[in-house]
């Protein structure tokens, strides 16, 4: 029984020695001139200009959301395409039913806004007034995240 | 093509679910749709429909009385004592969540429909997981059941504890739940179906040659069971979430998540699985005595109020353990008459946190109850009570629910375990004790002294608190009806 494993072990050995030979190879064979260009992280010729991280908005989130809401629809209607003959109404009520739960969380992604590509509109709970743009983002080794309900520098009580 | 068969559906089996599911549906549906809902509206909605679901419970039991217990949707659905004592459970905990979110939400100035629907959602999960008659279904209830309480713990949007804690979960939960499924793929690996019952009729026909795979399948399953209800080793996420997330989620947290994973454990394992109890109980054992152990003295070096019901949850989770590690129809039902006194318990200390908490939910330290009784005498007797039962104290109800789980352990000679369980036990008192001694004898800080008495408590959190204590009374003084009730709940596997 295991024996149908063989081709599976066979091209994981043959995908290691692949990688294997390849480092050596070129270890062997390749001309090298390092310099500083080429050891920087994201090396592509142009020195960056500016720090990379960049904060963009929630809402490309909320389109990758809405995406993946119809994606699992799509996932289930087809199988239920393919067998509907066979299903018959209880199918089709099932597969109704099951639409209409995930059609609900789009209505609710649409309610709160998740399309809405006008203008910054303040959400009134997410943030509280204390906290700014430099106040949201962990600098190494201080803390100065969600100041609400704790002192900064305060660690009592959360020794486990 | 070939007609498929469609599955006998009884309907009234399955009315706690469809209220539950359907109104968190419909509650969102509306509260997306119209712009400005009444403040009151979900809460009020969310009571509703968890007192309908009490209420359908109620002819629920007396025809699985009357008639036996039977099995629905092709035997992956089991409706008999411990579905529906188990749901009206839960249902019973989602009111009292409710009433406490309410006023929570305004004093933290959170957002308010989602908290209730994610309740309800996970509810409706606990319910499908109490009821599973197939491991999938107990997958999927399981499933439904975390999702919305990750989401549930990460609700408080500006307190970083909550973002933590919920991760802290979501990642581990995650992690238990792929343990889960490859448990329950080795246990049909080995057995030939997922159906609990056939699974039990398997075992007790066959006798396995090399029953490797079994026994590889049952601890898997018993590794994420014991995460869902915080065991020991696997309850280091609890302490973290139980601090970070809104109190009134971890009311629900601690009595509605833990009741809807013990009820899966009992039925998968003993009632199951029973045939192989002598291979999976002795692990059990030692998991319920390192959990009342470490709950106990761990939580005995704690000063955040919320991090020692945390871990004194974990100590009951050890408790409940003893029950089930007896494996017989006595450690069931005393599994399940601890379950009922630990939601009133639970519920009731954490609607008295979440009145003590404050503004930002943040006045958690012991230091904070230091002379409540002074302050707030009838908040602090109703706490002390809640208190005195979790540690077990006679005439109330946790004595007779740990007096159940170790009588059910020594009758089944577990001496050594029920030995050190009551040691744990008596570690725990300690932990109780602190917080009476910081609340009677201890004088209030010189800021709380000047005239304030204290946080005000709100109708909700009364109604809870009340209901709680008079309930931990009533068990404690006449236990003869919930240890009846608990009888009869002892889940019954119906064959194919």
């Amino acid at each position: 029984m295991l024996g149908q494993y063989l081709p599976v072990v066979v091209l994981l050995i043959l995908a290691f020695l692949f990688a294997a030979l390849s480092f050596v190879a070129s270890r062997l064979l390749a001309p090298r001139r390092p310099h500083d260009r080429k050891a920087a992280p994201y090396e592509c010729g142009i020195i960056p200009g500016r720090e990379t991280p960049e904060r963009f908005p929630v809402r490309f989130f909320l389109v990758a959301m809405i995406f993946i809401v119809f994606d699992i629809e799509i996932v289930f209607l087809y199988p239920w395409a393919v067998a509907h003959g066979g299903l018959g109404l209880f199918g089709l009520v099932a597969v109704l039913l099951f639409s209409l739960a995930v059609f609900e969380s789009f209505v609710y992604l649409i309610g709160n806004g998740a399309l809405e590509w006008g203008p910054v509109r303040r959400v009134r709970h997410a943030v509280s007034p204390a906290r700014t743009s430099t106040s949201t983002i962990r600098r190494a080794g201080v803390r100065e995240v969600g100041l609400e309900g704790r002192t900064i520098g305060d660690e009592s009580g959360r020794a486990a | 093509m070939l007609a498929v068969a469609t599955p006998e559906v009884l309907w009234w089996a399955l009315l706690p679910v469809l209220f539950l599911s359907v109104g968190g549906l419909l509650l969102l549906t509306v509260a997306s749709l119209v712009r400005r809902l009444p403040d009151w509206l979900p809460q009020a909605w969310t009571v509703v429909t968890g007192l309908a679901v009490l209420v359908a419970c109620v002819p629920m039991w007396c025809e699985v009385r009357d008639e036996g217990p039977r099995t629905t949707l092709a035997g992956s659905v089991a409706v008999d004592g411990s579905t529906v004592l188990v749901t009206a459970v839960l249902a019973a905990v989602v009111v009292a969540v409710a009433l406490l979110a309410r006023p929570y939400l305004r004093r933290e100035d959170l957002p308010g429909v989602e908290v209730y629907v994610l309740l309800m959602l996970s509810a409706a999960g606990g319910v499908v997981m109490a009821s599973a008659d197939d491991l999938i279904v107990l997958f999927l209830g399981l499933e439904i059941l975390s999702i919305a309480v990750y989401v549930l713990a990460a609700l408080h949007l500006r307190r970083i504890e909550s973002q933590e804690g919920a991760m802290k979960y979501f990642v581990l939960g995650a992690f238990a739940s792929a343990f889960l499924l490859y448990g329950m793929a080795l246990v049909y690996g080995a057995t030939g179906s997922t159906r609990l019952a056939l699974v039990a009729e398997h075992l007790s026909a066959t006798v396995l040659v090399d029953d490797s795979m079994l026994l590889a399948g049952i601890a898997l399953l018993l590794v994420g069971l014991a995460f869902k209800v915080a065991a020991v080793p696997f309850h280091a996420w609890t302490p973290d979430v139980y601090q970070g997330s809104p109190t009134p989620v971890v009311a629900w947290m601690a009595a509605g998540v833990k009741a809807a994973g013990f009820a899966a454990m009992v039925r998968v394992l003993v009632t199951s699985l029973g045939t192989h109890a002598s291979d999976w109980a002795p692990p059990v054992g030692v998991l319920a005595v390192a959990s009342v152990l470490v709950g106990a003295v761990v939580a005995v070096l704690q000063t955040d109020v919320r991090r020692m019901l945390a871990y004194s949850s974990v100590a009951h989770a050890g408790f409940l353990l003893l029950g089930v590690q007896a494996a017989d129809a006595d450690g069931t039902a005393a599994v399940y008459a601890y379950l009922v006194v630990y939601a009133l318990l639970a519920t009731g200390s954490f609607a008295v946190l979440t009145v003590m908490g404050g503004d930002g939910d943040a006045a958690h330290h012991l230091d904070d109850y230091r002379g409540l009784a002074r302050r707030r005498p009838v908040l602090a007797g109703a706490f002390t009570l809640l208190l005195l039962g979790q540690a077990g104290v006679p005439f109330t109800g946790g004595f007779v629910a740990k007096l159940g789980v170790l009588a059910a352990a020594v009758a089944d000679r577990g001496y050594w375990v029920a030995g050190l369980a009551m040691l744990g036990a008596a570690a725990a008192a300690f932990v109780y004790l602190r917080i009476l001694v910081s609340m009677y004898l201890e004088d209030p800080d010189a800021e709380a002294a000047d005239g304030s008495t204290g946080p005000a408590v709100p109708l909700g959190a009364r109604v809870v608190i009340g209901v709680a204590c008079a309930g931990v009374l009533f068990v404690g003084l006449v236990p003869g009806p919930l240890l009846d009730l608990a009888r009869d709940a002892v889940p019954v596997l119906v064959g194919s």
